[in-house]
């Protein structure tokens, strides 16, 4: 029987023990349906852009005022609709109803609900202007040529220096919706380590394996087996992210561009920051022997863990920021921070080697260590061993 | 073989093993005996790598113990754990996969021990649902099934009632005379006495007594002496014959060249005689003497 080969047994029954598990399967299948609604959801409260914008018209207008709205609207990039009303309350009332977006009274007044709209402001402005111009033109006898030549609006070109990238946005978005979901899987599956960890202590069963294999055959399959099941369901999460945002009305973003990119960074970094998280909750795991003592055991994972996935967040907006920056090339927090600045193409070539090179070498210290603490304190059961007592247990 | 020399463990201040060591011959039921706390635990835990003693050595067949001699051996710590949440099946094949059968082999042995052991149709439940004496089946199961050469068994009968104690029992002189060599710890003594061939007594890290059970008692100076006078245990007193009694017991352990007739009178003069046994003595006194309460 070969070691690894055992490894292998006890992985496949951490990973299929919890993937069968009822609450599990629960929790994830609501967690990825959630996910899967945010695009759609998003249509709907965004109320589909595109949509026509309507304009209430009371009293006397303009002649042919309407279709020069029509006109000048196209000038905006905007679809609009014309909804007359016999009364100024009729027409408040639909206006605070939000059946319409602005009113124009008498040709002479334009009213708004709450907020006033410069860009409607102005395309009534001008489109009064312009019919009140072409009548009083058209009253001097100028021919329709003629008028046209007067009240047509001169042609501007429009050219912004720095163009404001839509996709560096969506971009950025989609780097911090993949911090959180390192965050969360990264502190979620580790917990399980710590909890499998402890569990088998509690329930003595851990003397019944180790009667059959070494205990870093333990740690390791156990190790393997949460953090496949924790690949799998970042699967299904990222998953569903990416066809909730195929599904989301985004007309101006490339979402296989951005997203895959960002999907294969998490995963990347999720095996490596996952690795070294995850010993290091089976060693506090398992210096203790009851459920109810694992909470003060992982605070020692969840205080490293915390700043990094605030700086993540901070790097969000501030990628080139200093701490962020020396955060990223760290290894506790580069798993959390690096992704993010990766994204956001601040980080050289030689800071993502660093940060994966010492993450790699932080993990294998950390096997090291953690097996030895588990090592040492698995079969010491009662109160809470002391990290040092294990670590000194397992040299005897 | 199974054979543990002159091994010695502390834990701090205290001596867990102190030069203990014991033989058990292939095929052969030893009974570990010994007050709490006198070292059992560890010397079993040591057999399975568990604790590695400061010194000694532990030999099987002659040869080192390691991870591939190990997997030939079976053990039900004195801690019972299986997983609660698990199936109980599955978990029996997961534990005689580790210890290296294939599949199938593991499936047929569960299967088998199951059925050996009354649970057969308790595999597919959750440990969890399992009686309390279930429970201690399923355990003794996850030592069986994988077939051992070497059974190592820390107090099996604890929590059995006595119909689950005589199954147990028939299971291991069974199991014993195919071959496997079984050591098991207990405090019931007339249980030990009736089950095992050979014994080997530890107090205080060390062993006090050790051999073939029928040898000890055969070359044992001592003799256990049952005196019923009037329907009720009496107790001599001879001269020149030293009594030894312990806390109630209604008996009393003597020299083995005793005067009997002289003690038969005594009893006949002190009233009635129902009963006057003189016999070789039993565990519980072997036990008593060696352990020295």
């Amino acid at each position: 029987m070969k070691p690894w080969r055992q490894v292998g047994l006890l992985a496949k029954r951490e990973f299929l023990e919890r993937a069968r598990s009822k609450p599990f399967i629960i929790t994830m299948t609501l967690l990825a349906v959630a996910i899967l609604a945010i695009g759609p959801a998003v249509n709907l409260l965004s109320g589909g852009e595109g949509k026509a914008t309507k304009i209430g018209l009371i009293g006397m207008e303009p002649p042919g005022i309407e279709q020069e709205l029509h006109a000048q609207a196209v000038l905006f990039d905007m679809v609009i609709e014309v909804d007359r009303f016999p009364t100024r309350s009729g027409a408040e009332n639909a206006l605070a109803e939000g059946e319409v977006a602005v009113v124009l009274v008498d040709g002479s007044e334009i009213v708004f609900h709450t907020e006033s709209s410069s860009q409607l402001t102005a395309l009534i402005h001008g489109a009064v202007d312009t019919t009140v111009k072409t009548e009083a033109l058209s009253e001097l006898g100028l021919s329709e040529g003629e008028i046209a030549a007067v009240v047509e609006p001169i042609p501007m070109e429009v050219t912004a220096l720095e163009e404001q990238n839509v996709q560096d946005e969506a971009k950025r978005g989609a780097a911090f919706a993949g911090a959180i979901l390192l965050y969360i899987s990264i502190i979620m599956f580790g917990q399980f380590v710590a909890m499998g960890t402890v569990e088998e202590k509690q329930n003595r069963v851990v003397e019944v394996i180790l009667s059959r294999v070494r205990p870093w055959q333990i740690l390791v399959g156990k190790v393997v087996g949460i953090g496949v099941l924790g690949l799998l369901q970042l699967a299904i999460f990222a998953g569903a992210a990416y066809i909730s945002a195929q599904l989301a009305d985004l007309p101006d973003i490339d979402v296989a561009a951005i997203g895959l990119p960002i999907i294969a960074s998490v995963f990347f970094w999720f095996i490596l920051g996952y690795t070294f998280y995850a010993f290091l909750y089976a060693a506090v795991g398992s210096t203790v022997s009851r459920q109810e003592d694992l909470q003060g055991a992982i605070m020692i994972p969840i205080v490293l863990i915390m700043p990094g996935y605030l700086l993540a967040i901070f790097a969000a907006e501030n990628p080139e920021a200093v701490l962020p920056t020396v955060a990223s090339w760290l290894p506790p927090w580069a798993p959390f921070v690096m992704p993010v600045r990766m994204a956001a193409g601040v980080a050289q070539p030689w800071e993502i080697a660093v940060a994966i090179v010492g993450t790699v070498l932080g993990a294998i210290a950390l096997v090291w260590i953690g097996a030895r603490v588990y090592s040492g304190a698995l079969l010491r059961t009662g109160g809470k061993v002391k990290l040092r007592e294990a670590w000194r247990a397992a040299a005897e | 073989m199974l054979e543990l020399v002159n091994v010695s463990k502390r834990f701090g201040d205290v001596v867990a093993l102190d030069g203990a060591g014991f033989v058990v011959e292939s095929g052969r039921i030893l009974g570990f005996l010994g007050p709490n706390g006198a070292g059992k635990t560890t010397a079993m835990r040591v057999v399975f790598g568990l604790i590695r003693p400061e010194s000694g050595t532990v030999t099987w067949n002659g040869g080192p113990v390691g991870p591939a001699e190990r997997l030939r051996f079976g053990y039900m710590p004195e801690e019972r754990g299986l997983y609660p949440k698990m199936k109980v099946h599955d978990q029996l094949v997961h534990f005689s996969r580790l210890s290296g059968l294939s599949r199938a082999e593991a499936n047929d042995a569960v299967d088998h021990w199951l059925g050996v052991l009354g649970l057969a149709d308790r595999g597919g439940g959750k440990l969890d649902d399992l009686s309390h004496g279930n429970q201690q089946r399923a355990q003794l199961a996850a030592a069986l099934a994988p077939n051992p050469d070497l059974l190592i068994l820390d107090e099996p009968f604890a929590g059995l009632d006595p119909i689950g104690v005589e199954s147990l029992a028939e299971t291991l002189r069974e199991l014993a005379a195919g071959g496997v060599t079984i050591v098991f710890s207990s405090h019931q003594l007339d249980l030990v006495e009736d089950v095992c061939q050979d014994v080997a007594i530890i107090n205080e890290g060390r062993v006090v007594l050790s051999g073939r059970l029928g040898d000890i008692k055969n070359h044992s100076k001592k003799r256990r002496l049952t005196i019923d006078v009037d329907g009720e245990p009496w107790i001599p007193e001879v001269p020149g014959v030293e009594v030894v009694v312990g806390p109630g017991l209604s008996h009393c352990i003597v020299d083995d060249d005793a005067p009997v007739a002289d003690l038969l009178a005594a009893a006949n003069a002190a009233g009635t005689v129902n009963r006057f046994v003189f016999e070789p003595p039993r565990l519980t006194d072997l036990f008593r003497e060696a352990v020295g309460s």
